[in-house]
């Protein structure tokens, strides 16, 4: 009896073990677990844990830059991964695609599942966050000490900054000292901008137009360039005023960047200009960057503002099927190598900035903090409380054009 | 005892009729059917409903919603797309601008076809097989095809992006913006799209029509107009109401045309304001438009079904001679062939020749910078991250898409088409074959753009979203219809004699099926398989929200393509139309069926 007593107790002991082990090992195979574990990491220990992992590896990003990041990544790790072009693989999608992708992916019954996506639109990736466990936020313990509070939660990657820019031939360039000069009869459709109902980071900059700080900026250059006291009417403040007539005057027959960078420099371009990526200039030639200006890089600047600036975030999913190798493609994503898709110190490729403060700016452009001055940036708790209010109003705009 | 006995006659009675039911396999097709198609075309607009009463994640930003959980009921998106402030700009403006431009569409599309078909089928007009050929070429290409021609041909460098198109670059004639995009535009483009569609409606009823009618008039002395007037116009006047109805329900449904020539600003239809809000995350406003769109669609053509029906009986066809007599047009003839063979060589061969020009242009719209660089260069032409199309993955592998997702829908349309034809001719007049065939033929009432909206959210419940399966199950439903027509017209046709001796020597059925009836109605039968694949080919509205940033197809690489590199946006839809053209000639040499002879739209 007493035999059998105590065998009843070793298996109760046995099985208790064992499925606290279970349970255990449950918790520490969690995405979230293994990022927890990551952050504290080297890329050494980072690499030998990805290379117990299988199966094919998939990032998502806004621009094109993601697979060039990729093929980096595959040419330093690949052969330790056994990742390849073939099943490593960056890919290319908007905001909206990212989003409707990753949450059929959370369901568990897609075949391909990304590790990893870089986004824009912070406001939405918080609103994302908060409602629902897709996005896992991973930090390199190599720079957690050295980025700014502001850029950790969720991490950004980047920043990138939409600039007024203009062709500098023939008789009519529109040399812009003051954005309501933008509000004029004679810049009607001379102004070329994606349209802000197709892209959410130039929505996102109107609405930041319209913030108590914003408005006041505006109110205050139309003082200092038409003299008198801005007039409202029936407009909330500056901000909604200037917004409604600067879209009045926009030119939305362009639907992507690159092709309005192309567009304002050809030559047949002589008196247009357009509010677009900086970096998009990198794979114009030398004729062509020539007949361009960058309104902030005038001695004037433009009052209040030179354009706008916004987060590109990285994020790991938590479908993630190869958590490890993900933290190793951020960690790379974060070093000067890893960025030089992108540019940096040591490229020409102006308008992108690492949060990284070792990744200097590249040659010809300015650091970070020169941006962050003259240029309206994102708040995404501001755009959050006024999405769907201003969005209502820049449609309303947009649908009397 | 005997009264034990009388009771169970009506159980056994029972199973006899049962077991009699189940073991026939058209009982069994129908019964499958009606199940089956029931569930895909009524559960997807039940989800439909039931999502618009749900908060979704992008909701949130709401202020009406802030703080609710997701999947929680609320009747906000109901009340802010009909009862709000905005309820003017999100819905019933694009509402007036579709109606509108369908109207407009319609006539467009009747006049011209209409104008044809009577040259065509009364006059002698010159060159008429030339016309009868290419004047149906517009219907056959995808509906953009005219949308972006219309862009190359008429941008000039006071509009828009100020590059210079054809007419420009040609004669220096400038067009005002409005010509080129919004209403005006969209409203030619997709009449001219649908001309062709009015004029084998309408060409139809006056080939047929016995010319003694008109003679009789002629020797009475009356007019040549008054002859149009009371005699002519009557007798066609159902194929018009038809063909209007038919024309404008399918404009109202457009979604290329008003998407590739609405223009940068204000003007938007329904199915381009419901692609905004369905790729924004706004599922709840985006599946009420998707619903209106049901809504107006069934009722369009149900009113057509009226209108077809009802109708008064005009028997033009008689045992009595047939032969019609031309009116001739004198020196006319040849002015209006010259007028014809300008306006189809526009809508046909110049579509193709500027899409050719364009894809070679290393500056758009500039013919004296001309390159292959966009169809042969294995670097970047244009920096831009897309290689030359003959070296650009993305193009074959969208074309490997394209083809995959076009023979599993015709496979799946036609055997199943085949098997409801079968099943449809052996029960007919039965209630559950009225059923079938009903239901096969819904998909077809059903707006492609609301389709898809539909089978998104039945994708989101099933685990099936941005996957091919959806994608093929959506196509082999939507194009179900033509090949079920094709299968209840074969099947028919033929007697019930044909299988009697099979059947007499217990041949099992699917045998019957491969040797008997089969190779009788094999043409037809085909037919059934190769209109689903070449207008799944060449379909844009119906997958552009269930594909959007997984799976690229031929159509939906090209609506990437066209927002940021034109050249080989030119180049990609110059292959797409030359692969539709190219299959739907061979689909009508093999089995002489083709997309402008089918059920239409």
């Amino acid at each position: 009896m007493k035999k059998l007593v105590a065998l009843v107790l070793v298996f109760a002991l046995v099985c208790g073990f064992a499925f606290a082990n279970a349970a255990t090992e449950a918790v520490a195979d969690t995405v979230e677990a293994k990022i927890a574990k990551g952050q504290t990491l080297s890329d050494a220990e980072l690499l030998a844990l990805a290379k117990e992992e299988s199966g094919d590896f998939y990032a998502y990003g806004n621009s094109s830059r993601v697979a060039n990041a990729m093929k980096g990544f595959i040419a330093k790790y690949g052969e330790e991964l056994g990742l390849n072009e073939n099943n490593a693989v960056g890919t290319k999608m908007n905001d909206a695609e990212i989003y409707s992708t990753i949450t059929q992916e959370a369901t568990g019954s897609s075949a391909k599942v990304a590790s990893v996506v870089m986004i824009q639109d912070g406001a939405q990736l918080v609103m994302y966050r908060s409602a629902s466990d897709m996005f896992l936020n991973y930090v390199p313990g190599a720079v957690a000490g050295v980025l700014d509070k502001g850029d950790v939660l969720p991490l950004v990657h980047q920043y990138i900054n939409k600039l007024f820019i203009w062709n500098v031939l023939g008789d009519n360039v529109p040399v812009i000292t003051n954005v309501w000069q933008l509000t004029e009869p004679g810049l009607k459709d001379r102004i070329f901008f994606k349209n802000p109902t197709t892209e959410q980071v130039n929505n996102n900059f109107l609405i930041m137009c319209t913030s108590d700080e914003w408005a006041k900026k505006l109110a205050d250059a139309y003082k200092s360039y038409y003299g008198k006291d801005i007039q409202l009417g029936s407009y909330k403040n500056a901000g909604y005023k200037w917004v409604a007539e600067f879209l009045a005057n926009v030119n939305f027959s362009v639907s992507s960047d690159t092709t309005i960078c192309n567009t304002v420099a050809s030559a047949e371009s002589a008196g247009n200009m357009g509010l677009f990526v900086l970096s998009k200039t990198r794979d114009l030639d030398a004729t062509l960057k020539a007949n361009l200006q960058v309104g902030a890089f005038t001695e004037a600047q433009i009052d209040p503002f030179s354009g706008f600036m916004y987060p590109l975030y990285v994020q790991m999913t938590k479908a993630a099927n190869r958590p490890y190798t993900a933290m190793l493609f951020i960690n790379y994503l974060m070093t000067s190598e890893g960025f030089k898709p992108w540019g940096g110190a040591g490229t020409n490729i102006l308008g992108a900035y690492s949060t990284n403060p070792a990744i200097g700016a590249a040659e010809g452009d300015q650091a970070i903090d020169f941006w962050k001055e003259c240029l309206v940036a994102e708040d995404a708790a501001y755009i959050m409380q006024n999405r769907t209010v201003v969005s209502d109003f820049i449609n309303a705009e947009i649908a009397k054009k | 005892m005997a009264e034990l006995a009388l009771q169970a006659r009506p159980k056994r009675k029972m199973i006899y009729v049962l077991r009699d039911f189940i073991t026939k396999p058209e009982n069994i097709i129908l019964l499958l059917t009606v199940v089956i198609l029931g569930f895909f075309t009524v559960y997807p607009v039940v989800l439909l409903v039931s999502n618009t009463l749900k908060v979704n994640i992008a909701d949130l930003f709401y202020p009406e919603l802030f703080g609710k959980k997701v999947g929680s009921f609320t009747t906000f998106h109901w009340k802010r797309m009909l009862f709000s402030d905005m309820s003017s700009t999100y819905f019933w403006v694009p509402l007036k601008n579709a109606v509108i431009m369908s109207l407009l569409a319609s006539i467009i599309a009747i006049l011209f076809g209409g104008v044809v078909a009577f040259l065509i089928t009364r006059t002698d007009l010159k060159f008429k097989k030339f016309f009868s050929t290419v004047f149906i070429f517009p219907y056959i290409m995808p509906s953009w095809t005219i949308a972006t021609f219309w862009i190359n041909f008429f941008q000039n460098p006071k509009i828009g992006n100020f590059q210079s198109g054809m007419l420009y670059y040609i004669t220096g004639i400038t067009v005002p913006e409005s010509f080129v995009y919004g209403l005006v535009p969209c409203a030619i483009v997709l009449g001219l799209h649908y001309a062709p569609f009015a004029y084998i409606l309408i060409g139809g009823i006056l080939r047929n029509m016995d010319a003694n009618l008109e003679e009789a008039a002629t020797i009475l002395k009356a007019t040549r107009a008054k002859i149009i007037r009371k005699i002519t116009l009557p007798i066609v006047l159902p194929a018009l109401m038809s063909t209007f109805l038919l024309v404008f329900s399918s404009s109202m449904s457009a979604y290329a045309v008003p998407q590739f020539l609405g223009g940068t600003g204000g003007f938007r239809v329904l199915t381009t304001t419901l692609k905004q809000f369905i790729t924004n995350g706004w599922y709840g406003q985006g599946y009420i438009m998707a619903i209106f769109m049901i809504i107006f669609g069934l009722a369009i053509l149900g009113v057509n079904q009226r209108v077809t029906g009802k109708r008064k009986n005009f028997t033009t066809v008689t045992g009595k001679s047939g032969q019609i007599s031309y009116i001739k047009l004198g020196v006319w003839k040849w002015i209006a062939a010259v007028i014809l063979i300008v306006m189809c060589s526009f809508c046909s061969f110049m579509p193709l020749v500027s899409f050719a020009l364009e894809s070679c242009t290393m500056i758009p719209g500039d013919y004296s910078t001309l390159t292959l660089k966009f169809w042969i260069d294995p670097g970047y032409p244009l920096q831009n991250g897309l290689h030359g199309l003959f070296h650009e993955t993305q193009v074959w592998s969208a074309f490997r898409n394209s083809i995959v997702l076009s023979l599993s829908c015709s496979l799946i349309a036609g055997t199943v088409g085949i098997l409801i034809g079968y099943a449809v001719s052996k029960r007919r007049g039965s209630r559950l074959a009225k059923a079938a065939d009903n239901l096969a033929f819904l998909p077809y009432l059903m707006p492609s753009m609301a389709m898809g909206a539909a089978f998104l959210a039945i994708g989101a419940a099933m685990g099936l979203s941005k996957t091919m399966a959806l994608l093929v199950l959506v196509g082999a439903i939507k194009y179900l219809p033509f090949a079920s027509r094709s299968g209840i017209n074969a099947m028919l046709q033929l007697s019930g004699e044909i299988e009697e001796a099979a059947l007499i020597v217990n041949v099992p059925w699917w045998k019957r099926m491969l040797k008997i009836i089969f190779p009788i109605q094999k043409s037809t039968f085909i037919s059934g398989y190769l209109l689903p694949f070449t207008s799944c080919m060449r379909e844009l509205s119906l997958f552009t929200l269930l594909s959007s940033g997984s799976i690229y197809l031929m159509t939906t690489l090209l609506e990437y393509w066209q927002i940021w590199c034109s050249q080989s946006a030119n180049a990609l839809n110059l292959l797409i139309v030359v692969t539709v053209l190219v299959i739907n000639l061979l689909v009508n040499k093999l089995t002489g069926a083709s997309i402008d002879k089918g059920v239409g739209g």
